[in-house]
């Protein structure tokens, strides 16, 4: 990238480079110079003038360019003609040329041949002095109370960096006329010294430690990309697992699980599709990115990257279309409640009961005929039903009736309330009393195939005043408002079974059972 | 030093005499002149014609006219006046008896 000017020559626009504007000012400067004694000089320049405009337009009309270059103008000057060259031909004019510039210097930096910033460089052109002496003196100077450094900073940003090439002239005393331009080009062409200067010393360190850095942090990217592509490999290959188990193997039946028990069974294969889709191909661009990281190869056409991102899209889109349409069934929320009247007794004994009889559900899950096993009971161990989220809970209150009732209040969400509705009423809850003991189940039942909408059991248990209650510790779990906890004794017994008594200020626990 | 003086002199008189020629011919734009006294191997610069037609057309030998270009500005295109073409002519003469001169002096050297 150069920096362009526009000139008007010749009643022409013209776009040129600073360097070759420059120059071929410095040249027009020199004819004028030439021709200022003849008395026509304003004709003869304004046709030279003109005829280098022309030449331009050539120039450029030949090479399809826009913009007119250094050699451009060495090309013109050379057809033209240096005033070197008029003297010889023409004589009478007066050929005492002013010698414009020459000897003339300014100080500059000189960062081409500079360590830091080019001010001893541009010292040592300034005052003629080879650059090394006066980088010792400035070194010393640095140790005499680090004044140097201060003196080398100051003169850093007061003096001018040389940028344009008549600036690094001016710098060097050479003549900033057409000679130098042209003595300081064909140097340039010869060797391309100005360009490819020595860098100095801490500019090859720089340059030194910059590689070092560069190769480590290259083949600390290449381990991350490597350990990236065998990580992601095998997310990849968990993934097509998990995906393969729960399409194919339909016998582990996923529908009990969450979140799969959320989706409806109709849909939940292409759901399960969409979701892998979504997670496997940014695996897949992440792993194939690494591959290209790691193997300074292009991993992946265009194409492929195209075709990848059309199947994720579709993958997200189809997820978060189910995922919407899923969300949509908790819309709304229903509730029933079914009061049962229990028989009265002094003292209630409640259980939570693990034991399940074995239903037809059950039998056809676990491929079993059932007539082989009616009455059989499953022992379920789990303590607390993992296969769905929380949804029994128990709260004791005082009757005011007299009598002992237990109230069941089934509730659910659906996509309308009927929907809802419905879904509250296939859920089947497992209570029963025998004589004095409450049995209550530790989870709901749901019939089979049927989708998780929130379904939950609040059951509320109704005592009269004075009724004492039998709580085992596993009941903290369920029941609302009353725990275990607030029960404990100064004596440090560490009883399961707590008694607990119907007062007229609700539940209370009963210390002293124990003595 | 000499010799490179009087060349030069030399030179300078037969440019004036070739571009009168070349104008004659018809009107001519300024590269074109050039063109032809390259042709010639006469070698210039551009840059020593101008002053030349400049001081021919101040002298009364030559005029210019202004012709449209395909591509730019208009070009001044030169021509001779009554006065040039007058020039021409004696400058032949001139040529002739010059020509006869070196002709007749290299043959006396034999």
């Amino acid at each position: 990238m150069k920096k362009t000017l526009n000139i008007n020559i010749g009643n022409s626009i013209i776009h040129i480079e600073e360097e070759a504007y420059e120059m071929l000012t410095a040249y027009l400067n020199e004819v004028k110079a030439h021709f200022a004694t003849s008395a026509d000089h304003y004709e003869i320049v304004t046709d030279i003038e003109n005829r280098i405009a022309e030449m331009f337009r050539e120039i450029l009309f030949q090479q399809q360019r826009q913009v007119v270059e250094l050699q451009d103008v060495a090309q013109v000057i050379a057809q033209m003609g240096t005033v070197k060259q008029f003297e010889e031909v023409d004589e009478e004019a007066d050929s005492t040329v002013p010698p414009s510039h020459e000897g003339v210097k300014k100080l500059y930096r000189d960062t081409d041949e500079g360590i830091v910033a080019g001010v001893c460089a541009g010292f040592s052109h300034y005052l003629e002095i080879d650059v090394r002496w006066i980088r010792v003196i400035a070194l010393i100077s640095f140790f005499i109370g680090g004044s140097g450094i201060l003196a080398y900073l100051i003169m850093w940003m007061i003096i001018p960096r040389a940028v344009s090439r008549s600036e690094k002239m001016y710098m060097k005393g050479e003549a900033v006329n057409l000679q130098g331009f042209i003595r300081n080009f064909e140097e340039e062409l010869a060797g391309n010294q100005l360009i490819k200067r020595s860098t100095g010393f801490i500019a090859e360190v720089v340059d030194a430690i910059g590689r070092v850095l560069g190769k480590v942090g290259k083949l600390f990217l290449k381990i991350i990309a490597g350990l990236i592509i065998l990580f992601g490999c095998f997310c990849l290959l968990g993934l097509c697992i998990s995906l393969a188990m729960v399409l194919g193997f339909s016998d582990a039946n996923p529908n009990d699980y969450f979140p799969f028990n959320i989706v409806n069974t109709d849909y939940l294969p292409t759901m399960i599709l969409a979701v892998f889709v979504a997670f496997a191909v940014p695996l897949i661009a992440l792993i194939l990115f690494s591959i290209r990281v790691l193997f300074n190869t292009r991993a992946i056409n265009r194409t492929v990257s195209f075709a990848l991102l059309i199947v994720w899209l579709a993958g997200v889109m189809t997820s978060i279309f189910y995922i919407t349409k899923v969300s949509s069934e908790f819309k709304e929320r229903a509730e029933f409640t079914d009061v049962k009247d229990l028989k009265p007794y002094g003292t209630y004994n409640l259980l939570i009961n693990r034991t399940r009889f074995f239903s037809k559900e059950d039998s056809v899950r676990y491929r079993i005929s059932s007539s082989n096993y009616r009455g059989r009971v499953i022992l379920n161990d789990e303590d607390g039903p993992f296969t769905m989220p929380r949804n029994v809970s128990l709260s004791i209150e005082k009757s005011d009736n007299g009598k002992v009732t237990l109230a069941q209040n089934f509730s659910a969400q659906g996509k309308t309330f009927e929907n809802a509705l419905q879904y509250a009423q296939n859920i089947h809850y497992g209570f029963s009393q025998q004589d004095s003991v409450l049995n209550f189940s530790p989870q709901l039942q749901l019939t089979k195939n049927t989708n998780w909408r929130g379904q939950s059991v609040e059951l509320i248990l109704k005592v009269p005043v004075g009724v004492k209650l039998l709580l085992h510790r596993d009941f903290d779990r369920y029941l609302q408002r009353y725990g275990s906890w607030s029960c404990e004794g100064e004596t440090d017994d560490d009883q399961d079974v707590k008694v607990w008594t119907m007062t007229e200020d609700g539940l209370k626990c009963d210390l002293h059972k124990s003595e | 030093m000499i010799a490179e003086n009087t060349q030069t002199q030399m030179r300078k008189g037969i440019l004036e005499y070739c571009v009168l020629l070349i104008i004659s011919k018809g009107e001519i734009y300024a590269s074109d002149i050039i063109a032809e006294l390259k042709k010639a191997k006469l070698l210039v610069v551009e840059g020593t014609l101008y002053p030349l037609l400049t001081r021919l057309k101040n002298n009364g030998l030559l005029s210019y006219n202004w012709v449209e270009s395909t591509s730019g500005p208009p070009r001044k295109y030169y021509l001779l006046t009554e006065q040039g073409r007058d020039m021409v002519n004696r400058l032949d003469v001139t040529w002739m008896e010059l020509s006869y001169a070196i002709e007749t002096s290299k043959q006396i050297k034999q």
